[in-house]
């Protein structure tokens, strides 16, 4: 019975080690991590040098379209998450909805920035408008490619989840699109503070 | 041909992937003085300056680098080769890809050289040639990166997929070339910025995209030699045995 147990034991602590997805994914998620984090040291050193600029130019920036983003992002991880504790509880017919959800979320992230990008252009604002726009339009625009290639990624899932292809023995390809859609996620929690809060 | 002759040819193709790293980094990266790269903001007199400083080591990097860019083509053709093994002869789709992705990198990297050897031909010319020409030379280069993003791409396609004992490329560098490919991606700023580091002197514009893209040469390389040896090594052990054979008979 305790070898049972210590085996059990075992066996849980080196699932809970373990990378969820693909492990060689993870190469391809901390090289993203690593390129962006270049992009936000670079922000934060040209930010610095200018600081009273930028703030003056941070002000034209809607943070209510981005805190509905934030939050968008955020709800579709959490879905994501719920579509993953299904498959692993063998509930395969429970993850297609939970995706679904977070596809619609990605895809209403995209129709935000939309209008965001739209009100800016109409009102003469673009990348060559100051520094602090260059860097708004071109960090958001990269995040803005990595959402619609997540969501993608998130759209193949649905479709193998709908053919109820994701369950307790075979949920890799899952984890690994859950954890590119979380990079995604994470990346705008550092990007928002960073271009519309800070001061 | 022999399989012997046929390997060394292989193995002779793919130490031209070193040696283009090493010449491209030298005489387009140093002695053409691209390291670091002139700012798209200097003024069209600026730049003219630029040049006449240094005229000789211009015209000597940028001309070298247009005889030693072509050692790309024969790595990409044993990259091919490599891959067409591991895809199935018929239909590899994904080999073709990367080979003709190979062969327009060589075009765009040796279009962008010409431009700024145009500009240093004629030392007299008008400033805003000397700009117009560099503006030329660059925007070309760091527009059409997408021929190399999809020779990446498909090299990693295809290395994700070989199920071989021992593999043409680990996974974790399938991946890896995958996200290098896709780091071009800024540069397509280049476009119309001017200043920052999403301009063509910019970090995340030029320096590491180019340090991406150099180092999966690199590194490919290195899988690809080891692959080669490994063939050779097979083949010699092979062929004792199939003389006998022969010899037998």
């Amino acid at each position: 019975m305790s070898s049972i147990a210590s085996t059990t034991d075992t066996e849980l602590g080196r699932d809970a080690r373990r990378l969820p997805g693909d492990p060689d994914v993870w190469i391809f998620i901390f090289a993203e991590l690593l390129m962006f984090g270049a992009f936000f040291v670079a922000y934060i050193v040209n930010w610095m040098g200018h600081r009273e600029v930028y703030t003056a130019a941070q002000t034209t920036l809607d943070r209510s379209f981005g805190l509905i983003n934030t939050i968008f992002l955020i709800v579709s991880s959490w879905s994501v998450v719920s579509a993953l504790k299904a498959a692993r509880a063998n509930r395969p017919r429970h993850v297609a909805p939970f995706l679904g959800f977070a596809i619609a979320l990605g895809i209403s992230f995209m129709g935000v920035k939309y209008f965001e990008y739209s009100a800016k252009l109409d009102s003469g604002i673009d990348l060559t408008t100051d520094d602090f726009h260059m860097f708004y339009f071109c960090l958001t625009g990269i995040h803005l490619l990595h959402v619609i290639a997540g969501t993608v990624i998130l759209i193949v899932c649905w479709t193998n989840a709908r053919q109820g292809a994701y369950h307790r023995d075979n949920i890799r390809g899952l984890e690994t699109g859950a954890s590119y859609w979380h990079m995604v996620d994470l990346l705008w929690i550092f990007l928002f503070p960073l271009l519309y809060l800070l001061r | 041909m022999d399989e012997k002759l046929r390997l060394r040819y292989q193995l002779i193709c793919a130490w031209c992937g070193p040696a283009f790293l090493l010449t491209f980094v030298f005489f387009w990266g140093f002695v053409g003085h691209n390291i670091p790269n002139p700012s798209p903001d200097l003024t069209a007199e600026a730049l003219k300056s630029r040049y006449l400083a240094d005229l000789g080591e211009i015209r000597l990097g940028f001309i070298m680098s247009l005889i030693t860019v072509c050692f790309y083509m024969p790595w990409t053709c044993v990259l091919a080769a490599q891959m067409r093994r591991i895809e199935g002869s018929e239909m590899p789709v994904l080999s073709y890809l990367q080979l003709i992705g190979g062969a327009l990198t060589v075009m765009v990297v040796s279009f962008s050289a010409v431009f700024w050897v145009v500009a240093a031909f004629r030392p007299d010319a008008p400033a805003s040639t000397f700009q117009m020409m560099t503006d030329t030379g660059w925007l070309i280069i760091d527009l059409c990166y997408c021929c190399t993003t999809l020779q990446m791409v498909a090299a990693a396609l295809v290395g994700l997929a070989d199920k071989s004992k021992v593999p043409l490329f680990p996974r974790w560098v399938c991946y890896l070339t995958i996200w290098c490919g896709i780091s071009f991606f800024p540069a397509s700023l280049t476009g119309v910025l001017k200043t920052g580091p999403f301009a063509w002197n910019g970090a995340l514009s030029y320096y590491i995209p180019y340090f991406c893209w150099l180092c999966w040469f690199g590194t490919a390389s290195i899988y690809m030699i080891k692959e080669i040896r490994r063939r050779m090594t097979v083949s010699e052990v092979a062929m004792p045995s199939g003389r006998l054979a022969h010899g037998a008979v």
